[in-house]
């Protein structure tokens, strides 16, 4: 039970901040970056188990990229640096060996099925981000929210 | 002739100072926290000169020429100097003088304009009434100047496309680079601006106030990402628009940036050898397997950095390296012999280093925000890289399925 833990809090943090450095992100962003990844991978995991990997994806990458928004504006850099994190543990990397291993075993439907999968976890990352990269950025500061209350309050009393 | 900033001893200025103020603690009020100018020729000092800055405008507070140069226009240029010096980082600049004809006129004559008058500050402020060619100074004139009109459309638009050039180049998205020229622009009062941003190349048009058109077009082939430069130019571009740069600082600080190196190599090899080995466990591969990953996804990245070098185009590297990994894990399962180790395990976790992250998340990015040309060009160029790292797998392996007459596999 601890080794599980350990594994699915370690890794993707160790292997996010690991991805990120390729891409040459600055220092003081790697924690936040391993953290992100954590999440990312936590939230597929937990949701696997009662879905498909496309949709579980798709859910992860919402998470994790809102926590990026809120990241970025936090810390006032591009939001890049974040999204790259919150996409890595989830990229259909495996998928790829396997549609090529089977379609060179000629087993075409096995092929298919791996192609096709991969494709669908491509896309519920994509429509993942795209979903919450959409959202207004006025939402993801601070004083929109503190300036909400003032107007409900405003509006209470009147 | 040359004018240089005084930092230290300001004090030794006094006399000069005294010409245009007469009253001593008056100027210390400003000359310690004012930027004292002088300009001087062989070692005699001619003119000197007091700013002060405040948040957004600054304040020319004391100018003087020493009596036997006066009126051959030194004072004019120290004047056209320092508004060139503060052009950029302030918007105004204001100067307060007595009601004098002949002050007021070499003001005017330098571009300034009348602002507002402080009512009887001469009369309150000093000890001993003031006159000027035989008048009784009393009211302050405040007259003030744009700072902006020294600036050039032209450095404008090629500081906002140098900047756009280097965001692209290294990763950034659409959205961010035209974001970014639009912020340089207006905080440099260049208002009528167009641009059009693809995923390798900008244009750009500026109008000035005549309506003469400035035109620059920018290509920006695809290269190498580095982060680390996109969020030092976002944090440049944020400076900016605070008005806390300067445009010629801003240059100098645009050419620093692009200088930043990238993380040493030695350092991204064990980086993309720790990502294979993680993303090998997370992918349920056994500790021995995932140590083979480490080993391959080093190799595999040192493959990249030296592709880079010699400018392998982007087929080849995703391709060779696809062959390395599989060729590597074959070596590594006939070597180990008694089995335990699977070919899956060891090679899914070593992609890892291949994965074209913010080519990806860019693409995604680019068509949220609608920007669908460059979108699609971005995603095309992820997803090939895929299907390269695919072509390159398949193929090793459909090459150790014949030598061996399909029995392993």
């Amino acid at each position: 039970m601890i080794r599980e833990i350990l594994v699915n809090v370690l890794c993707p943090f160790l292997g996010t901040v690991a991805y990120v450095v390729l891409f040459n992100v600055p220092r003081r962003y790697y924690v936040s970056c391993g953290i992100t990844g954590i999440v990312a991978w936590l939230v597929y995991l937990g949701a696997s188990e009662g879905m498909s990997s496309a949709v579980a994806s798709f859910l992860a990458v919402m998470v994790a990229v809102f926590l990026s928004r809120m990241l970025a504006v936090r810390m006032r850099c591009p939001i890049t640096i974040f999204l790259l994190a919150a996409i890595i543990p989830l990229v259909p990397g495996a998928g790829i060996y396997y549609t090529a291993y089977y379609l060179v075993t000629d087993q075409l439907s096995l092929a298919a099925e791996r192609g096709i999968e991969a494709v669908k976890i491509a896309f519920g990352i994509v429509v993942g981000i795209a979903f919450i990269v959409s959202i207004p950025k006025e939402v993801f500061q601070i004083h929109y929210w503190r300036g909400r209350k003032r107007r409900k309050r405003l509006k209470d009393m009147n | 002739m040359e004018i240089n900033q005084i930092t230290e001893n300001k004090q030794d200025y006094m006399d000069l100072l005294l010409l245009a103020d007469p009253q001593e603690d008056m100027i210390e009020r400003y000359l310690e926290d004012g930027d004292l100018f002088v300009l001087s020729e062989n070692g005699d000092i001619l003119t000197v000169c007091v700013v002060l800055a405040k948040e957004k405008t600054c304040e020319l507070k004391n100018i003087a020429t020493a009596e036997q140069y006066q009126g051959k226009g030194y004072g004019k240029y120290m004047v056209r100097y320092v508004c060139e010096h503060y052009t950029g980082r302030y918007d105004l600049m204001y100067v307060g003088t007595g009601n004098s004809r002949k002050t007021l006129d070499f003001y005017k004559s330098c571009g300034f304009m009348n602002s507002h008058i402080v009512e009887n500050f001469f009369t309150d402020n000093y000890r001993e009434p003031i006159y000027e060619d035989g008048l009784l100074l009393t009211d302050m004139i405040y007259l003030k100047k744009k700072l902006d009109t020294e600036i050039d459309v032209k450095r404008v638009v090629d500081l906002a496309l140098e900047a756009g050039r280097i965001l692209l180049k290294n990763g950034g998205e659409i959205f961010r680079v035209e974001e970014t020229i639009q912020h340089i622009c207006r905080r440099f009062h260049v208002e009528d601006v167009e641009i059009f941003t693809l995923s390798h190349g900008i244009f750009m048009s500026a109008e000035d106030e005549s309506g003469d058109a400035y035109t620059k077009v920018r290509h920006v082939p695809l290269s190498g990402t580095h982060l680390g430069i996109v969020a030092e130019v976002n944090e440049l571009s944020r400076e900016i628009s605070a008005g806390q740069v300067g445009i010629d600082e801003a240059f100098d600080r645009l050419e620093e940036i692009e200088k930043m190196p990238a993380k040493r190599e030695y350092f991204q090899v064990i980086a993309a050898g720790t990502g294979s080995f993680t993303f090998a466990i997370l992918l349920k591969s056994t500790l021995a397997e995932s140590m083979v990953a480490f080993v391959i996804g080093c190799i595999i990245h040192i493959w990249v950095l030296l592709a880079k070098r010699l400018n392998f185009s982007k087929i080849i590297v995703n391709i060779i390296g696809g062959v390395i990994m599989t060729a590597l894990a074959i070596l590594v399962l006939h070597m180990h012999g008694s089995g335990g180790l699977r070919l899956e395990g060891m090679i899914t976790g070593s992609i890892m280093p291949l994965i074209p992250g913010v080519a990806f998340v860019n693409a995604i990015r680019d068509i949220a925000d609608s920007d669908f040309l460059s979108g699609t060009v971005r995603m095309i160029d992820a997803l090939l890289v895929f299907v390269y790292i695919a072509i390159g797998v398949g193929s090793t392996l459909a090459f150790y399925n014949s030598l061996i007459g399909g029995l392993v596999l």
